[in-house]
Order: C-alpha cells, then sequence, then structure tokens
C-alpha cells in the first residue's frame, strides 16, 4: 500500500510495525512469564495434578464437535433452500432468522436456565451446546446465503434435465463447491464455542462436566487465588487454541473474510 | 471486483429465462424448500424466540426462579423499577462509549496496520500472526493476565515506573475512571485482528491500476490512503460497524472476570448486569425485564446500522 523509496522511509515502515505489534504481543509474554513465578514449571504440574487437565479439554472437544455439526448441517441445508429454492414466505424466515443475529447471550438466559432445570438438563452438555448452535446459526446463514447465491443456478438445471432429483443435486454439485464457505462456518463457531464462558459457566456445575475456559477460575476457587496457577491453567488452555491457529493459518483467514466480504 | 455485476443479477430472483424465482425456482416448482430450512427455523425459534416470550411473560412476574416457589404477577412494576434504575442507565452509557470508543480504534489500528502489511515489511507472516493470536485465544483464558498486568503491582505499572512515569503509578482496576479504559483497552487487544484481517483482505482486492493512477496524479501515501483506499473499503467499514455494534451489546466476560463489573458499577454491562440480576440476586422478572430492554436496543441498533450502511452503499 505505502509506496517506499529508500532506506530510511523502509527503516521507518518497519519500525511502525513494530511498535504496532508491540502492544498485542506484550500480554502473551506477560501472561507466559507469570505462569512461571514462584515453582516455575511446577505451577504446570500443580495444574495437572489437579486431574481435571483431560477432562475439561474432552469435554470442550465434545462440545466444539457437537456445536460445529449441528450449525454446519443446519446453515448448508438452509442456505441452500433459501437461496435456490420455493418457499412460502421466503424473506419472512429469512429476516426471523437474521432478527435473531442480533440477540446477546445474556437475553435468553434466564429462560434457558429455567428450561434445563425443568427439563433434567442442568449439567448436561446438550445444554450448552444447543444454546451455542442456536446462537451461531443466524450468522452463518447469513455469509452462507450470500455465498450461494454467486453459485449460478445454470450448474444446478444442466444437473436437473440429466434427472437429478433436489438433494442429489445439492450433495454431488453444491456441497463439493462449498469450502471456502465450509472453513469460514467452521472457524468461527470453533472460535465461539471453544471459548464460549457464560453458558457452561451457568449451565455445568458439576466437576467432570466442565471446559477449559472454566479451568483458571478453577484456582481462584480452589487454591483462594493462587495467581500463578490461575496462569498455568491460561496458558495450559491457550497453546491448543494458538497451535490450531498456526497449523490452518490460511484457511482461518481465509474463512474469515470469505465470510465477511461477498 | 469484475465479477461484481455478476453477482448482483444472481443475487436477484431473477432465474436464467428472466421470471421472478419466487414462481419458478432453479429446481422446478415441484420442489418445496420448506424441509430444507425446518431444522435452522426449529432451532431459532426453539432456543431463541420461545425464551424470548417467556422473558415476556416472566418480565412481568415477581420470581426467585425456583420452580417451587409461586410467582406473583406485578404487571409492569418491573419495567417502572428499571427506568429508574441508575445502574440501568449506567450500562447502557457505559454500552454506547465502550462501542465508539473500541470501534474508532479497531478501526484505526485495524486499518493501519492492513496498509502497513501491504508495503514490504520483513517478518510480515510473524506480525500478522501476533495480531491474529488474541482473536482465538479465549476471553476466559486471557482475563487472568491482565487482572495481573494492570494490578498494582503488576507489569503496566512497573513499565510506567521504568520509563520515568512513576507518578502515573496506581491500581488501575480500583477506580472506575481507570477500570472502563482497561475493559476496552483488552477488547481493542482482543479484536483488532479480526479487523486487520478483513481490512487486508479487501485491500488485497483493490486493482493496483486504480493506486497507479492516483500515484501518477501526485498523491502521497497518506493522501491515497485516504481518498482511495478508505472509502474502498467502506463495504468491509460497515460489515465491521455491525459487528462491533452486537458484540458491544453482547458484552460480557471481560467485565465479568476482570471488574466484575466494578467497582461500583463503574464497568457494569447490561449482559454482566442481567447475570448478577438472576444468579446472585434471585430477581428473575427483573432479569428478564432488563434482558428484554437488551433486546430491543439489539435489535433497533441492528436495524439502524442496515438503514444507515445500505444508504451509505447507494452513495
Amino acid at each position: 500500500m505505502f509506496d517506499i523509496h529508500g532506506r530510511w522511509s523502509r527503516l521507518g515502515l518497519q519500525l511502525l510495525a513494530t511498535l504496532m505489534i508491540l502492544p498485542f504481543l506484550a500480554p502473551l509474554v506477560f501472561g507466559l512469564q507469570g505462569s512461571l513465578g514462584g515453582l516455575g514449571l511446577g505451577n504446570y504440574a500443580k495444574v495437572w495434578n489437579t486431574g481435571i487437565v483431560p477432562t475439561v479439554f474432552m469435554n470442550s472437544a465434545i462440545i466444539s464437535v457437537c456445536t460445529i455439526a449441528i450449525v454446519y448441517a443446519c446453515t448448508m441445508l438452509a442456505a441452500f433452500g433459501f437461496s435456490k429454492l420455493r418457499i412460502m414466505g421466503r424473506e419472512v424466515w429469512f429476516w426471523a432468522i437474521l432478527a435473531a443475529l442480533t440477540v446477546p447471550e445474556a437475553v435468553i438466559l434466564t429462560p434457558l436456565f429455567v428450561v434445563a432445570s425443568n427439563f433434567d438438563l442442568y449439567d448436561e452438555l446438550i445444554a450448552v451446546i444447543l444454546p451455542l448452535a442456536a446462537l451461531q446459526v443466524p450468522f452463518t446463514i447469513l455469509i452462507a446465503r450470500n455465498f450461494f447465491d454467486g453459485v449460478p443456478n445454470e450448474i444446478m438445471e444442466a444437473a436437473r434435465v440429466d434427472g437429478a432429483n433436489g438433494l442429489q443435486v445439492f450433495w454431488s454439485i453444491v456441497l463439493p463447491l462449498t469450502r471456502p464457505i465450509t472453513a469460514a462456518i467452521i472457524v468461527f463457531t470453533l472460535i465461539s464455542s471453544w471459548n464460549s464462558y457464560l453458558l457452561p459457566m451457568l449451565m455445568l456445575t458439576e466437576q467432570s462436566k466442565q471446559v477449559v475456559t472454566l479451568l483458571p477460575s478453577f484456582f481462584t476457587s480452589q487454591y483462594t487465588n493462587d495467581q500463578t496457577g490461575v496462569l498455568a491453567a491460561a496458558v495450559i488452555t491457550a497453546v491448543p487454541e494458538v497451535l490450531v491457529y498456526l497449523l490452518f493459518q490460511k484457511s482461518f483467514e481465509r474463512g474469515l473474510s470469505a465470510g465477511a466480504l461477498k | 471486483m469484475s465479477t461484481a455485476p455478476a453477482h448482483e443479477t444472481l443475487g436477484r430472483p431473477v432465474n436464467a429465462t428472466g421470471r421472478p424465482r419466487g414462481r419458478s425456482s432453479p429446481l422446478g416448482s415441484r420442489l418445496s424448500g420448506l424441509p430444507w430450512i425446518l431444522p435452522a427455523i426449529v432451532l431459532v425459534i426453539g432456543l431463541i424466540y420461545f425464551p424470548i416470550g417467556y422473558l415476556g411473560y416472566a418480565s412481568t412476574l415477581n420470581w426467585n426462579g425456583f420452580i417451587l416457589s409461586t410467582p406473583t404477577s406485578i404487571g409492569d412494576a418491573n419495567y417502572a423499577k428499571m427506568f429508574g434504575d441508575p445502574v440501568f442507565w449506567n450500562a447502557l452509557w457505559h454500552t454506547v462509549f465502550f462501542y465508539v470508543i473500541t470501534f474508532s480504534v479497531q478501526t484505526f489500528i485495524g486499518f493501519t496496520f492492513a496498509a502497513v502489511m501491504h508495503s514490504r515489511i520483513r517478518l510480515g507472516n510473524l506480525y500478522k500472526a501476533i495480531v491474529f493470536v488474541p482473536v482465538v485465544l479465549a476471553p476466559a483464558t486471557m482475563a487472568p493476565v491482565f487482572r495481573q498486568i494492570f494490578d498494582q503491582f503488576g507489569q503496566f505499572n512497573w513499565l510506567l515506573s521504568s520509563i520515568g512515569l512513576g507518578s502515573l503509578t496506581r491500581p488501575w482496576l480500583a477506580d472506575p475512571t481507570t477500570a472502563m479504559p482497561v475493559i476496552m483497552f483488552i477488547t481493542v487487544w482482543e479484536w483488532t485482528g479480526l479487523t486487520f484481517v478483513l481490512y487486508y483482505a479487501a485491500m488485497s482486492q483493490l486493482s493496483p491500476e486504480i493506486l497507479e493512477a492516483a500515484r501518477v496524479d501526485g498523491a502521497g501515501n497518506f493522501r491515497t490512503l485516504r481518498s482511495i483506499v478508505w472509502p474502498m473499503c467502506r463495504g468491509t467499514t460497515a460489515a465491521l460497524a455491525v459487528l462491533g455494534l452486537i458484540g458491544a451489546l453482547k458484552t460480557f466476560d471481560i467485565p465479568y472476570l476482570v471488574t466484575h463489573g466494578g467497582p461500583n458499577h463503574g464497568t457494569e454491562f447490561l449482559g454482566t448486569y442481567i447475570y448478577y440480576t438472576m444468579a446472585q440476586g434471585k430477581h428473575f422478572g427483573y432479569a428478564a425485564t432488563l434482558a428484554i430492554a437488551l433486546l430491543v436496543l439489539a435489535v433497533a441498533g441492528g436495524v439502524l446500522l442496515r438503514i444507515s450502511t445500505s444508504r451509505s452503499d447507494k452513495e
């Protein structure tokens, strides 16, 4: 973007970029540093010895995978329907779903809590999975419909002429075209479900049902604010996220921009 | 950019023969689309609209939320209470203030950084990763780290003293006037990576010829950025404005975990206030009333932004 001539201005720009990233880097470094205070690596051993680390990772993984599966299935079917099929009152349904995009988690908390306790779903992972999926679906349908609107109808009409039915067209022609938007759906849903805090905190109180975001607070209650333990727990939960991001860096960025830009 | 006209025709309800798609869908009129959208409709109605309807009912009750206790209907008393509740108005004002500041700062940093990263920069990939990593980290994971950084004996004060600004050191989270900026700083830290990635992608789509033409006409770097690049990224800015507003109304994790909405409700948001009212105060009826207010604001905000951005699209 910047048209740079000469060594000094190039150096200046490099300096500007470096100065800009420092505030982003510093909290990561401070967190890592703090987690090694006192007992050093012993803090990590302390977190591990609580015995709940594998449990919380497993629960978070189950929640994320199930949420992604539900969101993906609902989104793909609905976006295809909205974009390519005949539906009575199509735009009314579409806007009804879209309006839900603005609903904050905190709004539906009270009724969900009451319903979950009435139906004995309290302390079940499904009590977190379903609301997470419902909150995510409006956004993913919006971006997926935009994407399907860009898929030419002619492709599907040709298949229709060849005698394929709706499902076959969807399965063998449409789905293979949707890789960019699939990446977007998975990335957005993964971030929101793996990082979710409020719903699990409210719905999952039993220790065997807790998730990664609750791991640091485990140390504030259990060991009366053990700061190094809290930070070590935070780092342990952060490392897999950073690794997954670094491994799939390109798909993350492509997915996010495919979602937001038509 | 060059595919935009094609998208436009496809986006309209017109099929290959030019007839409205409502009559004859590309897959023929025999196939009804209703079953396709049904799972999503059931999910959204069951878990979002049903709870909202329930809230409308619960907001007229004096109820502590326990199944065995009998709620008493109190009409609109909860609403009257809300309009006279200074904490509610504070939370509202915080949300507006928070949205305006965080959105502006994120846009400025994200846009500038995207422009810088599109120039020839060494270690570009490393820099991009560092700015984006906060987006994937859970606020709940980072909250303890920030609590420590802005503590009386934290790294921020240490940094201040080591550059000779020792007189500014203070317990940042203990005072409402400094706790709010800290909450905003954490939010900016968390979400600027997304702003950056979207602007970066938008800038990749600009045709080099336009930039070239501006340069030939004698426009400098800042002039080009302001008069050419920025207006052409308007769609991205609009999308981010909507995402940011929704995000601001949903704010919960960071104030809850870093300051508990305090000190003295100084960083209270509607989300945290609803949670405390329900989980600690056990005033389910009043929590429902606050939730209805939040919902009205969210829908109104969404509609307003939608109108203003579609207007600026037409300009």
